[in-house]
């Protein structure tokens, strides 16, 4: 009956869900340009989806500065929208670092050797699995669909086996014949493939400070 | 109307001053537009004074026989103290100091209403103990039907801004049905205004006070409020509008900051964290026991002063 009154509210409420949808975006195309780098290496095809992937981020970037305006119209009070931006601000920090393998990939143009691609994709897919885990948790903060609890566990569970795998790939890097340079190149690449799950487990821990912190 | 003007005067400031208590925490927070909150809290203020004012009033006016020129002094020697105690950093009760003036006349009368004046100083005690215990119960029970809400960050939002408003709405209205006799009993005494335009000149006046001059006090005290958090803010919005309008039934006009404190101490109690400062409230307890006995000595000396003769020396 009130809904007139609360429009912004809706407003930001879509311009998330945008934001989300968006973020998923990033996400299917920062796959698609590892798993053509996995597959061929770098080309036209890897380079093509490294752009998409960037468009997509630049677009989130917009998106979140389009809510953080709309928010400074006093939409929501303050506290909240203090949390709902630093919220943002964090969950933004998944895509800068799809950006960042990607380009750390196509700038020193790195070769992966084959002894450490399938530990390489499965540190890919269990991340990509925490950043799906996040941004479900995150619309159920939004949309209250479901329990976020058991999430936060489930994501901080993937952070440890990312962590894991982490250590491992870098063990078997320096164990390598691999010249020196190229160990340090191939452990930061390794190094910035993991904060992708770090970051989503911060994120998680912060919906879940929020959550409660709202709680009376 | 000129031997109004102290009452009016003493409406007005208590409306720029208390207006904070109802609606500080949604305006300083900028939940709500000033201007929304004032016209809001001032003709809820109106609402309040000509709806249940009038037991208030018959309850001063029944503490001691005014004349027409004691009641002028009662209100000019209340508003001194109010001034003074405002000065000397204390947290002022217009109520105490109206007491405080009344009593000073009724004792130049050496007629003094002690019934009236027992049932007054007991609420006096019960005011911050009844924001206390209320704030208490209407934390719990706000806390569980808020939490047995499924409601998202935005949904829950947009409630506590609705219940802010009501809350700040209803603050207004216990307001003006509380304090109205403060700024006119001393006149209905006198026999210069009967009860409806009683209701009706000090309603206006503290709603003057609160389109005119509320705003600053609004901003600056209503953050203290806003400090606790927007859920216990809403409560001791609430805790206190409902101690006040009960005081308000009863007839005896209280402090509405002592019951805000009272509350905000409520609400310390239930989160285990210490809201108020000792120094404050060691303040409190002073300013409860100086502004009577201060406001009484206002109105002998005015009483005094306006009893002096110039007499020439041959």
């Amino acid at each position: 009956m009130f809904k007139f009154l609360f429009r912004k509210e809706q407003q930001v409420q879509e311009l998330i869900s945008k934001y989300l949808d968006n973020l998923r975006s990033t996400q299917e195309h920062f796959e698609k340009a590892m798993d053509c780098y996995f597959d061929f290496g770098l080309g036209e095809n890897c380079d093509f989806l490294i752009e998409q992937t960037h468009k997509f981020e630049s677009r989130a970037d917009d998106f979140r500065n389009e809510i953080i305006e709309m928010m400074y119209s006093k939409v929501l009070i303050p506290e909240s929208r203090g949390d709902i931006l630093r919220l943002l601000e964090s969950i933004d920090l998944i895509p800068t670092h799809f950006e960042t393998v990607l380009f750390m990939i196509q700038g020193q143009k790195l070769k992966v050797p084959d002894f450490i691609t399938p530990d390489l994709r499965e540190l890919m897919r269990v991340s990509l699995e925490c950043c799906e885990l996040v941004m479900r948790q995150v619309e159920a903060y939004f949309k209250k669909t479901e329990d976020i609890k058991p999430l936060v566990s489930t994501i901080d569970k993937h952070e440890s086996r990312c962590d894991h795998i982490e250590r491992e790939i870098v063990r078997k890097i320096f164990a390598s014949d691999v010249e020196p340079f190229e160990k340090m190149q191939l452990k930061e690449l390794v190094v910035q493939m993991g904060e992708i799950s770090d970051q989503a487990d911060r994120v998680s821990r912060s919906v879940y400070i929020i959550n409660i912190k709202r709680r009376v | 109307m000129n031997s109004l003007l102290g009452g009016i005067f003493l409406g007005w400031s208590l409306g720029a001053n208390d207006a904070a208590n109802v609606f500080g925490s949604a305006v300083s927070s900028r939940m709500l537009k000033f201007w929304t909150a004032a016209i809001l809290a001032a003709a809820f203020v109106l609402v309040g004074a000509l709806v249940a004012g009038r037991s208030g009033i018959e309850t001063l006016q029944g503490l001691t026989q005014f004349t027409a020129n004691q009641a002028i002094i009662a209100s000019v020697a209340a508003a001194c103290t109010v001034t003074l105690m405002t000065l000397l950093g204390l947290p002022v009760s217009t109520s105490q100091a109206v007491v405080g003036a009344i009593l000073g006349v009724g004792l130049l009368n050496r007629q003094l209403n002690f019934a009236g004046l027992e049932k007054v100083v007991v609420c006096w005690v019960g005011t911050p103990v009844g924001g206390l215990v209320l704030g208490i119960i209407v934390y719990k029970l706000l806390a569980a039907i808020a939490n047995s809400m499924n409601l998202n960050i935005f949904q829950s939002d947009i409630l506590l801004r609705l219940c802010l408003i009501v809350a700040g709405s209803y603050g207004a209205f216990a307001l003006g049905a509380n304090n109205v006799a403060n700024v006119t009993a001393v006149f209905v005494g006198a026999g210069m205004l009967n009860l409806s335009a009683a209701t009706l000149i000090g309603g206006l006046s503290i709603g003057l006070g609160i389109l005119t001059f509320s705003r600053g006090v609004m901003e600056t005290v209503g953050k203290k409020l806003v400090k606790l958090d927007p859920f216990s803010a809403l409560v001791v919005v609430l805790a206190h509008a409902v101690t006040v309008h009960i005081y308000a039934l009863i007839g005896v006009p209280v402090s509405t900051s002592q019951a805000v404190i009272g509350a905000v101490l409520g609400v310390g109690i239930i989160k285990g964290v210490n809201t108020i400062k000792r120094k404050t409230l060691l303040h409190i307890f002073l300013a409860w026991f100086l502004t009577p006995f201060v406001a009484s000595l206002f109105a002998l000396f005015l009483d005094f002063a306006t009893h002096l003769r110039y007499i020439p020396s041959h």
